[in-house]
């Protein structure tokens, strides 16, 4: 065996890929990484690492990277390679131009949770400050806009209550709408090592994920409910609870708003709520809900732990009040073991939603309409602000097709692919005038830019990411960007061309600006990452050295108590008929990561080269459709194709893929439906049919697919 | 990309910041949600939700569809955006999530 090759230099940064943050050693000889180790240290992975960090670090030199900025007057156009400078003074002009003919508020912006918390809070500073309008957004929006809304309505804030590491104290297990196993799976690992000392693993999810079952890890009760019926489900439990006299009085007197517990109570009792009446329209038995109440109440510790599964659903933000509304009525919030979770999905999505990329709100999560938050951020930044929130990512794009909204500025993100209902995605980026893409490669949304700038990667900036924890860490510069520009010093540069005239030093700099303007952020800085290596908001004068569990005595609320909303169960109106008889819902798997642009260019995909279509034997079947053949998907909103596979994961009436490759063109099938407090896009139910492909011998079906994204 | 005619705002209005009858969903979609609390607290959570999170030329629609006959929205989903124009509900300055 030869012996591996010794690094030259070694420097510990943050893992780019999910919520889970673990702390990487990046190993470089000859100025290119050769390693990635996870880190022993790191408090979020203890020196764990899954194949994603570990192995999916190809991507940052993969031959696609845009490494010259690239422009063009229309996107009927060739690209034309330009220097930064020239790029950058195009964009300000074609921006400033869409402006000056459709009016401070037709322009846009779009962060990314792939970008560091300073680029963040710079994209939003550009719309504010140098748009003059509050249209930023992120890509927070279309995953856990409904966590924010949800939990900060009844227990004061948007953010996971505990530490990972508080799972080992846990009791019960409850985990709904998530696959920590696949989506997040350092995390998954130590639920399980949790599960195997002995906790009651509890699961609400319309599919038996690895999660549910595995080797060495199996749920106590798993509720595979009808896909759309969370809050029915949840206010099921919420009923066995209450009408039990399971939940915990003392607490709720004491750290609740009472009334508003027995409005709740009342609500949640009615007996549409009964797991007789409710568990058979959800799919279920009602004896199971009745179990897992009881284990859910009964503790002593019990966390909550969960994913998209809750939130991308019409009723997102009330699936997370009911998680918010169980916790306070069991008494499970304010010490170890105990909690609502949201697992985030990208590395950075706790940030993006921290600091400020949002048409409502300002870093920590204070409101642009508040006129004394308003003029300490005009002092700030020196400029008279909007006073009027902004349009949300969906509404800037149905404010396309309407041609009320003309130019935007997307940052890392690549919205024809990941977001729903393609189609109208793609007539709203055609309508518009003017569209400036930042991003590692070619993508989807770059075939409607005017201005492609190179991003540059985790891999090649300085700054911070905020994990699904609140855990504040150093992203490290590992090798020198490769266009030669961070992304936030890109962001400083059209803000100085668009007449914004700024400099920082470093993005360390820009981290002490936003601490400034952010009271959970308060007390952060590059020295203090650098002595304790990293940090739970809120860091401040109170807790200088960050929080590990909020919530201890009081609520974030104006009395300091958690209170109860009332969480009536709306059906969404995507329905199955005899047209789209079958229910789809989405997730991820292992190896790849969302839409797969980095993962996809690096061997993991050898593990995942394809999307493929879980349906049950019994629904196949009686389509005639055999193992392993290509069918056609379609939706009320579009069709695909894609591989079906017989699995037993999915109910029959239920089918399921993921959304890693481009060609899959999930998101040609999902509905413009979405969250009634978020716009959040209701991914996770869409009405199809399956049926086989008669595919003519020797052609392969994708290369009969003729679809205006592929060509 | 038309809707009904009976769902475009009054001719006076400016150009549409977007289709009447998506507006008309999510308006509907936030009555439902406040539907089950006492009228004044639905009224008082749909008008802050309107004034926190929707765009002003999305607000302006909506109060436009109502002068001209509110048709399609829930009671509460009226009230709430009537109370956009009251100065005395903008002087609580709530803003925010609902608060129970």
């Amino acid at each position: 065996m030869p012996l591996p090759l010794q690094p030259e230099r070694s420097v510990v940064t943050v893992c780019a890929y999910c919520g889970v943050g673990c702390a990487l050693e990046a190993q470089t000889r000859a100025g290119r990484i050769v390693r990635m180790l996870p880190w022993k240290e790191g408090k979020s992975n203890h020196g764990h690492s899954c194949v994603k960090g570990r192995f999916a670090y190809h991507y940052y030199n993969d031959p696609d990277r845009v490494r010259t900025p690239l422009i063009r007057d229309s996107i009927d156009e060739p690209w034309r390679e330009a220097s930064w400078d020239e790029a950058i003074a195009f964009a300000a002009a074609g921006l400033r131009g869409v402006q000056q003919r459709h009016g401070v508020r037709s322009i846009g912006a779009v962060s990314s949770s792939r970008c560091t918390n300073e680029e963040i809070y710079l994209t939003q500073k550009l719309a504010r400050a140098v748009f003059g309008n509050n249209n930023i957004d992120n890509c927070a929006r279309i995953c856990h806009s409904p966590t924010q809304f949800g939990l900060s309505a009844t227990i004061g804030a948007g953010a996971a209550s505990q530490h990972f590491d508080s799972i080992l104290q846990a009791d019960v297990i409850l985990v709904v709408g998530a696959n920590p196993t696949e989506g997040h799976p350092v995390f998954g690992s130590l639920l399980k090592r949790r599960v195997r000392q002995g906790a009651t693993l509890l699961v609400i999810d319309p599919r038996r994920t690895e999660t549910v079952s595995s080797p060495h890890c199996q749920a106590t009760v798993h509720l595979a409910l009808r896909p759309g019926t969370n809050v029915l489900v949840l206010n099921s439990v919420a009923h066995v609870i209450v009408t039990e006299g399971l939940y915990r009085e003392a607490f709720v007197r004491e750290r609740c708003e009472w009334p508003e517990f027995e409005r709740w109570q009342a609500l949640v009792s009615d007996p549409r709520y009964a797991p007789e009446v409710a568990g058979p329209e959800a799919g279920l038995d009602p004896e199971a809900i009745r179990t897992l109440a009881r284990r859910y109440a009964a503790g002593p510790n019990s966390a909550i732990y969960y994913g998209l599964g809750v939130t991308e659903h019409s009723q997102g933000s009330t699936g997370v009040m009911c998680l918010g509304n169980l916790a306070l009525a069991c008494g499970m919030l304010g010490r170890e073991g105990v909690g609502v979770n949201p697992l985030r999905g990208q590395g950075n999505v706790q940030g993006g939603s921290c600091l400020g990329s949002w048409p409502h709100v300002y870093s920590g999560y204070r409101f642009v309409s508040d006129p004394e938050v308003r003029a300490s951020f005009e002092a700030g930044w020196g400029v008279a602000l909007d006073p009027e929130p902004g349009l949300r990512l969906p509404n800037m794009f149905d404010a396309a097709v309407g041609g009320d909204f003309r130019g935007m500025f997307i940052m890392g993100e690549d919205p024809v692919q990941s977001d729903p209902n393609q189609n109208h995605v793609i007539a709203a980026m055609r309508n518009m005038e003017f569209v400036v893409l930042q991003d590692l490669y070619r993508n989807e949304t770059s075939k409607y830019a005017h201005v492609l700038l190179p991003g540059s990667s985790a891999l090649e900036k300085d700054g911070t990411f905020t994990n699904a924890e609140r855990r504040v860490s150093r992203v490290r510069q590992v090798v020198p960007p490769l266009a030669g520009l961070q992304d936030w010093e890109v962001v400083v540069r059209l803000m100085n061309a668009m007449g914004y005239a700024t400099q920082y030093r470093d993005a360390g700099e820009v981290l002490l600006e936003l601490a400034s303007l952010t009271p959970a952020y308060s007390g952060l800085s590059f020295e203090l990452l650098e002595r304790i290596g990293s940090a739970q908001w809120p860091v401040d004068a109170k807790a200088p050295e960050g929080t590990e569990v909020l919530h201890l005595e009081r609520f974030p609320r104006a009395n300091g108590l958690g209170t109860f909303m009332l969480t009536g169960y709306v059906p969404t109106t995507e329905r199955c008929s005899e047209r789209y008889p079958l229910l789809l819902t989405t997730g991820r798997i292992l190896t790849q990561y969302n839409a797969g642009t980095q993962t996809r260019r690096s061997a993991n995909s050898q593990w995942h080269p394809e999307d493929v279509l879980e349906i049950s034997a019994a629904d196949a079947i009686a389509r005639g459709i055999r193992d392993g053949e290509q069918v056609q998907v379609s939706s009320r909103f579009g069709s695909t194709q894609l591989k079906a596979v017989y699995s037993q994961r999915v109910n029959p009436g239920v089918v399921y893929t993921t959304f890693h490759h481009a060609e899959s063109r999930v998101n040609a099938l999902t509905s413009d439906r979405s969250d009634w407090a978020t716009n959040c896009p209701e991914y996770k139910v869409t009405a199809v049919e399956v049926l086989r492909v008669a595919a003519p011998a020797g052609v392969s079906a994708a290369s009969t697919q003729a679809s205006e994204v592929l060509a | 990309m038309s809707s009904p005619a009976h769902l475009h705002a009054p001719p006076s209005a400016e150009p549409a910041v977007m289709e009447l009858e998506r507006l008309l969903t999510m308006a509907g979609q936030i009555g439902d949600f406040f539907a089950p609390y006492p009228p004044e607290r639905a009224a008082e959570g749909v008008r802050n939700h309107l004034r926190s999170y929707w765009e002003p030329r999305m607000r302006a629609a909506l109060l436009a569809h109502i002068e001209a006959g509110a048709h399609g929205l829930a009671p509460q989903v009226v009230a709430g955006a009537r109370l956009l124009q009251d100065e005395a509900a903008a002087q609580k300055s709530y803003y925010g999530p609902p608060r129970a």
